[in-house]
């Protein structure tokens, strides 16, 4: 009580000192290191001056890297899109249509592939879309070509990583779901329209900021996804996590990797960026 | 209180019953809603009044029994397409819209230009007092102007019958007198059928043409709020609706037209039989309002029957004294009420005093 402002700020510093500490080492160390390297001169595993942008035009000079880094945000999206409209109705389900003594179990419950490691799920990915597998057996038997899923590269790994990443996706929803007001939708009905015309007007803008943290909780981890590809894809189809262990791992040109790396931080920043504003017509309104 | 009880019905209930599960929340509604009537369902917390009227707009099924509205069973008709609309107890208000868009939610199927229907908008807001706040965000408005904004929002579709659910129970003292005087004069503007749930008693008298007072899932009686107040049909009906004194009693005779009764501290007294509901078997006593009991002063006599008593206890409210007095060297104590006027002094505890009273005003519950 007898505390100086200045008393008291020096206790709110000491309070958050270790996240403090945490940020700095953890995120802004690493990160400030990438954004240095970046501008430097690579040799084959060492780095020197002068400061240079020759890491940032390689980008521009080699279209393969342009397209495996537009090849990267189109996988991503497509994922993200896909898995939004996956966890939608799951989440919608939980919240609108399950007990609320039971809605708990069910989160849990949709949290169960995430038990097994995610080595093993790619497996039994293959098991079930590669050549023979479970799907083109099943196809076999109506009389249906084998389709071998798995020698379609990207589509795999969209399949993949979209059963991965959906169980991440029906939390935001659902929680967002849950905030939805019951009255506001009887409201919708009481002045005319159909439940589906009241999910489409009332539910969904107001369970748009769940969906919107929902992508980009898919999207940003998609995009920098390095083992999918590897696994799934043999990795004959690289994405720009794949590109940037070649340059930093078997090339250690770390310069030229740093490049790569910040190049795609930068496009999810600008995706999540335009995300967030977009969000923020749904949110503007509310509490 | 000149409502006629001539006009054509708009909503009529035939042995309505609800179960939620094992809970029998409705239990035979029976009765009748006039058109352009300002109806109100009055009772306590839990006795079904909600339920009722979610019936009505079609967010819950009917066990059994028929509801018609305007003439039409509305069994198989779903909320949206029902002529009714409601103001819903939270207000319901679109958080992530504004006050315009709000009002206007229901009019995406109107055949009317996009003009025309602005117009409509602004003429809905001026009705409720908001005009010129059709640009606000809704979820910055207070507690009074969400309200409404749902009173504009229901009414801009021209319902046959508007439904309110406690609309003035989360607004304070001053307000709540406002809207309630707001409320009746819209009323009357529209025309529409408006059905009101409240649990206060005084807010139904003041407000309503006709009252349901329910208790249990079923309707005790419904009159209007003369008679639901002079002369309630049962002791439990009596005890809702303002103060009422009970004093034990016993009947003498009975003829087609009159009772003779004794009444415990009063004496011997004839009561006409409309002052007599039907008998549910309970002991006899008669109901006598505080206001229609007098204290009289020196000088003054009762120009109909007197009573002595002694004073017991004073409650003074400024324009009001309540005393409670026994009656007649008995153990029967009454409140009775008294205007504070200059000239009249508000006396003690212990004095003797006579009261005043009407034979005409007991009510006899047996
Ligand atoms: N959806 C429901 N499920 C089970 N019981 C309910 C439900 N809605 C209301 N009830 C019960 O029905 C009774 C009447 O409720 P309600 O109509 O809301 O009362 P009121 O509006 O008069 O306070 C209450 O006892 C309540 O608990
Ligand atoms: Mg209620």
């Amino acid at each position: 009580m007898a505390q100086t402002p200045g008393s008291e700020a020096r206790t709110g510093l000491k309070l958050i000192s270790p996240t403090a500490v945490y940020v700095i080492l953890l995120l802004a160390v690493p990160l400030a290191t990438v954004l240095i390297y970046s501008v430097l001169t690579g040799g084959r595993g060492n780095v020197s001056l002068p400061v240079t942008i020759e890491n940032y035009s390689e980008l521009w000079a080699k279209s393969v890297y342009g397209y495996i880094m537009v090849k990267s945000l189109m996988v991503a999206l497509v994922v993200t899109a896909i898995t939004v409209v996956l966890a939608y109705p799951v989440a919608y389900f939980v919240s609108f249509h399950v007990k609320p003594e039971r809605k708990s179990l069910w989160l849990f419950l949709i949290t169960i592939p995430f038990w097994t490691s995610y080595i093993i799920r790619v497996s039994l990915w293959f098991v079930i879309l590669g050549y023979g597998g479970i799907l083109d057996s099943l196809l076999g038997t109506i009389g249906l070509p084998p389709l071998n899923v798995a020698s379609h590269s990207i589509l795999s790994i969209i399949i993949v990583l979209a059963h991965a990443y959906a169980p991440f996706a029906v939390l935001p929803i659902f929680v967002s779901l849950e905030k939805v007001d019951r009255s506001l939708l009887e409201a919708g009905q009481d002045l005319g329209e159909s439940r589906w015309v009241t999910f489409l007007r009332v539910t969904l803008p107001l369970s748009m900021p769940g969906v919107i943290a929902a992508a980009l909780i898919v999207f940003i981890p998609t995009v920098g996804d390095y083992v999918t590809p590897e696994l799934v894809g043999d990795g004959k189809e690289p994405m720009i996590a794949n590109l940037i262990e070649t340059q930093l791992l078997k090339l250690q040109n770390f310069p030229q990797g740093s490049a790569f790396a910040v190049a795609s931080m930068l496009m999810v920043g600008i995706v999540s960026v335009a995300f967030v504003l977009w969000n923020r017509r749904f949110i503007g309104g509310q509490k | 209180m000149t409502f006629s009880a001539d006009r054509p019905t708009m909503i009529e209930f035939k042995d309505v019953h609800k179960y939620y599960g094992d809970y029998h929340a409705l239990r035979g509604i029976n009765g009748t809603i006039k058109a352009g009537e300002f109806f109100s369902l009055l009772g306590p917390s839990g006795c079904g009044k909600t339920t009722l009227l979610r019936t009505i707009a079609g967010f819950e099924d009917i066990s059994s029994g028929v509801i018609m509205i305007d003439g039409k069973d509305m069994a198989n008709v779903a909320a949206n397409v029902r002529p009714t609309n409601m103001v819903f107890q939270s207000y319901a208000i679109f958080p992530n819209m504004s006050v315009e868009e709000n009002v206007g939610f229901g009019l995406r199927k109107d055949p009317r230009s996009k003009e025309d229907k602005a117009k409509a908008v602004a003429e809905a807001l001026e009705m409720v007092g908001l005009k010129g706040f059709g640009k606000r965000a809704a979820h910055a408005l207070s507690g009074g102007q969400r309200q409404r904004v749902a009173l504009a929002r229901a009414l801009i579709l021209k319902p046959k019958v508007l439904l309110l659910d406690e609309p003035l129970s989360a607004l304070d003292k001053k307000m709540r007198e406002h809207m309630q005087v707001e409320l009746i004069k819209l009323q009357r503007q529209v025309g529409i059928t408006f059905i009101l749930v409240t649990h206060d008693q005084e807010e139904a008298l003041v407000m309503s043409d006709r009252i349901a007072v329910m208790f249990e899932g079923e309707i005790a009686q419904l009159a209007d709020p003369e008679t639901l107040y002079r002369r309630p049909n049962s002791k439990k009906v009596a005890d809702f609706i303002g103060t009422m004194n009970f004093i034990p009693a016993q009947v003498l005779s009975e003829t087609g037209d009159t009772l003779e009764i004794d009444a415990k501290g009063l004496g011997r007294v004839t009561i006409d039989a409309s002052m007599a509901p039907p008998a549910r078997g309970e002991s006899p006593v008669v109901g006598l309002r505080p206001e229609t009991l007098t204290l009289l002063y020196d000088g003054q006599t009762a120009t109909e029957r007197e009573t002595e008593g002694i004073i017991d206890e004073v409650i003074y409210f400024g324009d009001m004294t309540y005393y409670d007095v026994y009656l007649g060297g008995t153990d029967v104590e009454v409140r009775l009420s008294m205007r504070n006027v200059p000239g009249r002094p508000v006396l003690d505890v212990g004095t003797k005093v006579r009261v005043a009273w009407s034979p005409s005003a007991l009510v006899l519950f047996r």
